[in-house]
């Protein structure tokens, strides 16, 4: 595919990771961005994606192929550390449509439970860890020369919410903080190994999605107080360039975020952006268009507008505010990379 | 005889138990109430949901967060449980019932069981269906119950998308069927576009909406009564 810049593609997104100056924002992403009409090209479902490296690989390179988006990602789903510490999963295959793996059965469901938890030794040989490290082989060597590659772990509050109810965790939280914090320090050796393997497979930057620490459903003092310092046990140890992604509302964090030592931080839609760029100074900025109401189902205008809007309030990559939905038009992100590509502040 | 004095104590404590999360306090007075014959209609809506009123209020105003309103809720049920055996008469007059969900692909339940509560609350007949519910599930459970509301809820983007679906069918074989839905991905624009009656996007917005459908749906049964009569 030809460049559209003085850089390629892969040079601009490892240089502004790197700090350098680049020629324009990159538009690319560190979470899902598979597309259905990728998919149809390859004849592929997508239940039956996240068990197979080379269909993972081939659906992955197809987003970048079919519309030039500047990145390949593996995984699509949330459940790969929490399938390698022995959650049992669903991934839909009865279903036609496009549903993402769940955790049918879940590790821990009460305190006494919660605070038995351990890595296993053999845990970065479990579940589908080395399948997903295939997978990232697969994708670097595919079209690893011309784009950046990513990959994505969970943060140690999402994933506590993975092997144990929700709902106890949450409550937890706020009785117990101590022993939450012992959960999450233990999930945080997790997700640094699961992090190194991805790294080690050919990972060019690893995003950590800490979706369920939000300040939709948890204070910022308690962001503070109980994760914030095990994300900045996980970005200490993490070797390639890093993203910390937090879902919904992130202003009152955003701070907080990039104390966590993360190469860059990745916001959502809900974040007022040109507000936490006065914040946060020149720290790395990725977002945070609406993954769904603007790139699935709005019209090329909508997505032009909203690549503006996103330049024009600060932001160092134009990147979702989450997984893209697989039926997004092609013409859509087509839009986008052309905005992008062409818009200066 | 309950004298006004005791009966405002009991109201008050009610309240303060469920904002302060108290399941103990909040069983005492429940049992207080009981044994010396106030009104548990009055005690459930004075005094826990004007409780559950203010922890949406300090949810709004981020001084709560989910961990606080699900130990509320707690609070709140502790009391429930030891009075609704006691109730006579339902304050709202209406006897509805709902089905509710989280859809197939989502395991998350949180501002369901929050909406949940609200139903229970008022007296409703609620079919819970749990969560990871398959789209057909939804369909033939209205069918079955009659029910007057169908509330759906998806805390993921990934997961939103099938509600679509589901509203679809449902209006086609009963487009009388109220339907609200929910969650963090969701908007009144994507209710609007996907033909849903309610929307609430946040727990502390599901609260107050199913208070708002319930009450809307009194005014609707009073309204209709008042022309029957007239």
């Amino acid at each position: 595919m030809s460049e559209t810049g003085t850089m390629t593609r892969r040079e601009r997104v490892l240089k502004l990771f790197s700090g350098e100056k680049v020629d324009r924002p990159p538009c690319f992403s560190g979470m899902g961005n598979v597309t259905t009409a990728g998919l149809g090209q390859f004849g592929y479902k997508f239940a039956a994606l996240h068990s197979d490296a080379k269909m993972m690989a081939d659906a992955a390179a197809q987003t970048y192929r079919l519309t030039g988006f500047e990145c390949g990602v593996v995984p699509f789903d949330l459940c790969v550390e929490a399938q390698a510490l022995g959650c049992e999963i669903n991934v839909y295959a009865h279903v036609d449509d496009i549903l993402y793996p769940t955790i049918k059965q879940k590790i821990a469901h009460n305190e006494e439970e919660m605070g038995a938890i351990t890595v296993p030794a053999d845990f970065v040989k479990r579940g589908r860890i080395p399948l997903v490290k295939e997978a990232l082989r697969l994708l670097k060597a595919d079209i690893g020369g011309e784009v950046a590659v990513g990959s994505y772990v969970l943060g140690p509050f999402t994933l506590a919410g993975q092997i144990m109810e929700l709902n106890d965790l949450l409550k937890l939280s706020f009785k117990k903080p101590d022993k939450v914090g012992k959960l999450l320090d233990t999930l945080a050796d997790a997700i640094i190994l699961c992090a190194q393997e991805f790294v080690e497979a050919g990972a060019d930057y690893i995003t950590v999605r800490e979706m369920g620490a939000t300040s939709d459903v948890l204070s910022p003092r308690v962001f503070k107080s109980l994760i914030l310092p095990y994300l900045k046990k996980i970005f200490g140890a993490i070797k390639s360039h890093s993203v910390l992604h937090v879902c919904g509302k992130t202003n009152d964090i955003a701070g907080f975020m990039v104390e966590s030592g993360a190469t860059a931080i990745s916001v959502d839609q809900k974040n007022d952006v040109a507000e936490t760029r006065k914040k946060i100074g020149n720290a790395l900025l990725f977002g945070n268009y609406d993954p769904y109401n603007v790139l699935v189902s709005g019209t090329t205008e909508v997505v032009r507008q909203a690549v503006r809007k996103c330049v024009e309030d600060g932001v160092d990559a134009v990147w979702p505010g989450c997984d893209i939905w697989p039926t997004v038009p092609v013409e859509n992100i087509k839009a986008m990379l052309d905005e992008v590509t062409n818009y200066r502040r | 005889m309950v004298t006004d004095e005791k009966k405002q104590e009991l109201l008050e404590r009610l309240k303060n138990a469920v904002i302060q999360y108290d399941e103990d306090a909040s069983k005492e007075a429940s049992n207080e109430v009981v044994e010396i014959g106030m009104d548990a209609n009055e005690a459930i809506f004075n005094g826990l949901v004007s409780g559950m009123e203010e922890v949406g209020r300090l949810f709004e105003a981020q001084e709560y967060f989910v961990p606080e309103l699900l130990m509320s809720a707690d609070a709140l049920y502790a009391g429930l449980d030891i009075l609704k055996p006691h109730v006579q008469q339902m304050d709202l007059g209406v006897k509805g019932s709902v089905v509710i969900g989280t859809v197939e692909g989502d395991v998350h339940d949180i501002g369901k069981n929050i909406v949940k509560m609200m139903f229970d609350v008022a007296g409703f007949t609620v079919y819970d269906l749990g969560r990871d519910v398959p789209l057909d599930k939804f369909i033939e459970e209205q069918l079955r119950t009659d029910s007057d509301l169908v509330c759906l809820s998806a805390m993921m983007t990934t997961t939103m998308v099938g509600m679509k679906k589901i509203i679809d069918e449902i209006k086609s074989k009963n487009p009388n069927v109220k339907i609200m839905i929910g969650g963090a991905p969701v908007s009144a624009d994507i209710a609007e576009k996907w033909g849903a009656d309610g929307y609430a996007k946040d727990a502390n917005n599901a609260l107050k909406d199913a208070i708002n459908m319930v009450s809307s749906l009194k005014k609707m049964k009073e309204e209709a009564d008042a022309r029957k009569r007239a």
